[in-house]
């Protein structure tokens, strides 16, 4: 647990409000280590309800290292060793009475590279329902697909044909399938590192769009190179370089009226 | 350019030298064109040299010479209990029965003539008149024609392999047996057709009734207890290797020595099962449970290299979405990972199973060599397998053994066939999910 007294009260060298009126996730003073290598330095933020935020900076930053603490993907790593606090409606999400299981089912995930099942369209949004029993009869897990896939704008386009795999789809389909598979357990939190830089132009404004929906239902965090992505889509954009987050607050004021000269140097196309 | 620094070409000089070096350069592909041909033409060469030896061989081995006689079958005599029990048949008198029928064909005179005209039929003839009997007591009392394998060495003249114009001393069958066969051959009575032993029939001594049955059994029965243990310790292994194991120096070693074992000989194996399976568990020798065991021990680091391959082949960002929607490491492992690896691992399982359905040497260690007439009914029941009955049978001295070496031969070839097009079949299937 982190008591509200000091959570507030953390030294941090980041520009600009890292604080939320209305928390979801906190992080404070976060270290992430490649073995030896820190490839996240002492990272503080908050992730509001029903924000979408964005992460931007240069390759190699540290944005996707920091994405995957925040349900502990980086478990999954062996070299990786994550120190700090980072909790979710102020449950520390490293203690040892956590499970990643029922951690993972509150904060979905969608990659970079879209990554169906090799199964049906179908078996692909139901895997997620189904290891986690939210449905007890064929019809509501029927429902919880059609209802996922809806929500994800697919339905029309794949009504006909849930039986077929979902690796036959086009790219920006199967992005919007893994979203409708995140969406189908029912998360709190999505988070998409760089969920379009695979697509072309089309592709990535139905996903855009599709984010935007989202929003109004889910605290979504998205890795971007594209600052006009962060931009269009987010309320909140935080910068990041070299492992520390440099500045972080409204969207608009980082894009028009940064008070870091490094973000101002990334957004104006200096750093890249 | 500066003129003075002359090291840069102009374009004309620089165009003509990579023409010529283009020249050179086709030159050099055609030549390896022409080597790689030349290899393919040497090793498919190699191989028809041998399917064609091993066919004109083989095939001939699975027919054989036969004599059609009109036998009485004598109640009395062949049945003398009356009660059809194989053991009446047993003490009955088919062999002579057979053999008057024969004399009433050839006539032999006198008791050297008769003793030439019993070496013309196989010394099966009588067990096949007690079948025919067990399984139709009608035809007692009757006059049948029934056809008789011939004496391997009858057979062997018949086909030309040994010669009329040897001396008689030093052939071995003599010139009243060669007048008999005559005699049967212009009476019709000889036949040459697919043989009834060669895949019904078991080990035997006298080459024309000896089969590969047994044989072929023994080797089933043994690849199934090889594939029930070797293939779930492989892959258990394998999954553990590359999901569980830390990586330390432990792990190290293990990894090394499972990639040692698989270049070991496999007779070292058949040591290996000879000092334990028999030395320390007393287990029987011969029998297909023990040998299936030793060809596990053989298989399990064929199966663990390729399987671990497999693992290591599936996609990271399948593992990804899985643990990202909150899959445990087993359902992760169970659901994504084992499914989609099946299909190298079974390719690398049943390319083990093909080394182990030909091997003979550490079974030799652990005594399936052994003369076994009866059919295994089960892993528990000695017996032996297809290439080591066929190194038995390349070992006897009799003429009609070198055909029917042949003839297991392409048996064990078809069967090898038979498992990689399975292996193939099977594999397309499973990849063709999607
Ligand atoms: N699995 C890993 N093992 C070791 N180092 C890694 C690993 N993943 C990322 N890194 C390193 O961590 C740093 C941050 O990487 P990453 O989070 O992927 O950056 P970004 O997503 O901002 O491009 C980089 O220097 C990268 O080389
Ligand atoms: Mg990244």
């Amino acid at each position: 647990m982190v008591s509200n007294s000091n959570i507030n009260n953390v030294k941090t060298k980041t520009i600009g409000e890292i604080f939320s009126k209305d928390p979801k996730i906190i992080c404070r003073n976060v270290d992430v280590f490649y073995g030896e290598k820190q490839a996240i330095k002492d990272v503080s933020i908050d992730i509001a309800s029903r924000e979408i935020i964005s992460f931007i900076g240069p390759s190699g930053c540290g944005k996707s290292t920091f994405l995957r603490c925040l349900n502990r993907m980086n478990d999954t790593i062996d070299t990786c060793k994550v120190k700090g606090s980072i909790s979710l409606d102020k449950e520390d999400i490293y203690d040892e009475k956590i499970d990643v299981v029922t951690l993972r089912a509150k904060i979905g995930m969608v990659f970079q590279k879209p990554n169906p099942f090799p199964k049906s369209i179908y078996e692909n949004v139901a895997y997620g329902p189904k290891i986690h029993g939210l449905s007890s009869s064929k019809e509501e897990l029927d429902f919880i697909v059609e209802n996922s896939l809806k929500d994800s704008g697919l339905w029309e386009e794949v009504k006909d044909r849930l039986q077929s795999p979902g690796t036959g789809l086009s790219g920006g389909q199967q992005q919007r399938l893994c979203i409708a598979r995140a969406i189908a357990v029912s998360p709190e939190i999505i988070l998409m590192d760089e969920p379009c830089s695979a697509l072309d132009p089309i592709a990535t404004a139905k996903i855009e769009e599709l984010i935007n929906q989202l929003g109004k239902n889910y605290s979504i965090v998205i890795v971007t190179h594209s600052m006009q992505q962060a931009a269009r889509i987010s309320q909140r954009t935080a910068y990041f370089h070299l492992g520390e987050l440099i500045e972080v607050g409204e969207t608009k004021k980082i894009f028009t009226m940064p008070e870091d000269k490094q973000t101002e140097a990334y957004i104006s196309g200096r750093i890249g | 350019m500066n003129k003075n620094n002359s090291k840069m070409l102009t374009a004309d000089e620089a165009s003509k030298i990579v023409a010529s070096s283009v020249i050179r350069r086709r030159k050099k592909n055609a030549r390896l064109k022409t080597y790689g041909r030349i290899a393919i033409g040497l090793a498919v060469s190699f191989l028809i040299f041998l399917f064609v030896s091993i066919f004109s061989k083989g095939i001939p081995g699975f027919f054989q010479y036969y004599v059609t006689l009109d036998v009485y079958l004598d109640r009395d005599r062949l049945d003398p209990k009356g009660d059809l029990s194989p053991e009446s048949l047993y003490n009955g008198d088919a062999r002579s029965i057979v053999l008057e029928s024969l004399y009433k064909v050839i006539k032999p005179k006198g008791r050297k003539e008769k003793k030439a005209a019993k070496k013309i039929i196989s010394s099966n003839a009588d067990v096949r008149i007690s079948k025919m009997v067990l399984d139709d007591p009608n035809i007692l009392g009757k006059i049948i024609p029934i056809t008789f394998a011939v004496d391997d060495d009858i057979d062997s003249f018949l086909r030309g392999y040994i010669k009329r114009e040897t001396p008689s001393s030093e052939r071995r069958i003599n010139d009243k047996v060669i007048k008999f066969v005559d005699k049967l051959s212009a009476e019709n009575k000889i036949s040459y057709k697919f043989s009834d032993y060669i895949l019904t029939g078991s080990a035997s001594r006298s080459p024309e009734i000896a089969g590969i049955k047994g044989a072929f059994i023994g080797s089933m029965l043994t690849l199934a207890v090889c594939f029930i243990i070797a293939f779930p310790l492989g892959v258990a292994t394998a999954v553990y290797l590359e999901e569980f194991a830390p990586k330390n120096k432990i792990t190290e070693i293990i990894e090394v020595n499972i990639n040692n074992l698989a270049a070991v000989p496999s007779v070292v194996f058949g040591i290996l099962g000879l000092a334990i399976f028999i030395g320390i568990f007393g287990m029987p020798r011969s029998i297909p449970l023990l040998g299936g065991m030793v060809l596990a021990l053989m298989t399990l680091p064929t199966i663990i290299i390729s399987s671990r391959a497999a693992i290591r082949a599936v996609p990271p960002s399948i593992k990804d979405a899985a643990y990202g929607i909150g899959a445990s490491k087993l359902q992760t492992i169970f659901h994504h990972v084992l499914p989609l690896a099946m299909p190298g691992m079974l390719t690398g399982t049943i390319i083990g199973m093909a080394q182990a359905l030909g091997e003979t040497a550490p079974l030799l260690m652990i005594g399936m060599v052994a003369f076994i007439v009866d059919i295994p009914g089960g892993v528990t029941d000695p017996g032996t397998v297809l290439p080591v009955q066929i190194f038995m049978w390349a070992d006897f001295a009799e003429r009609m053994f070198i055909q029917k070496t042949s003839s297991a031969i392409i048996v064990l070839l078809v069967f090898l066939i038979l498992m990689n097009a399975a292996a193939v079949i099977l594999r397309k299937r499973l990849e063709r999910r999607w």
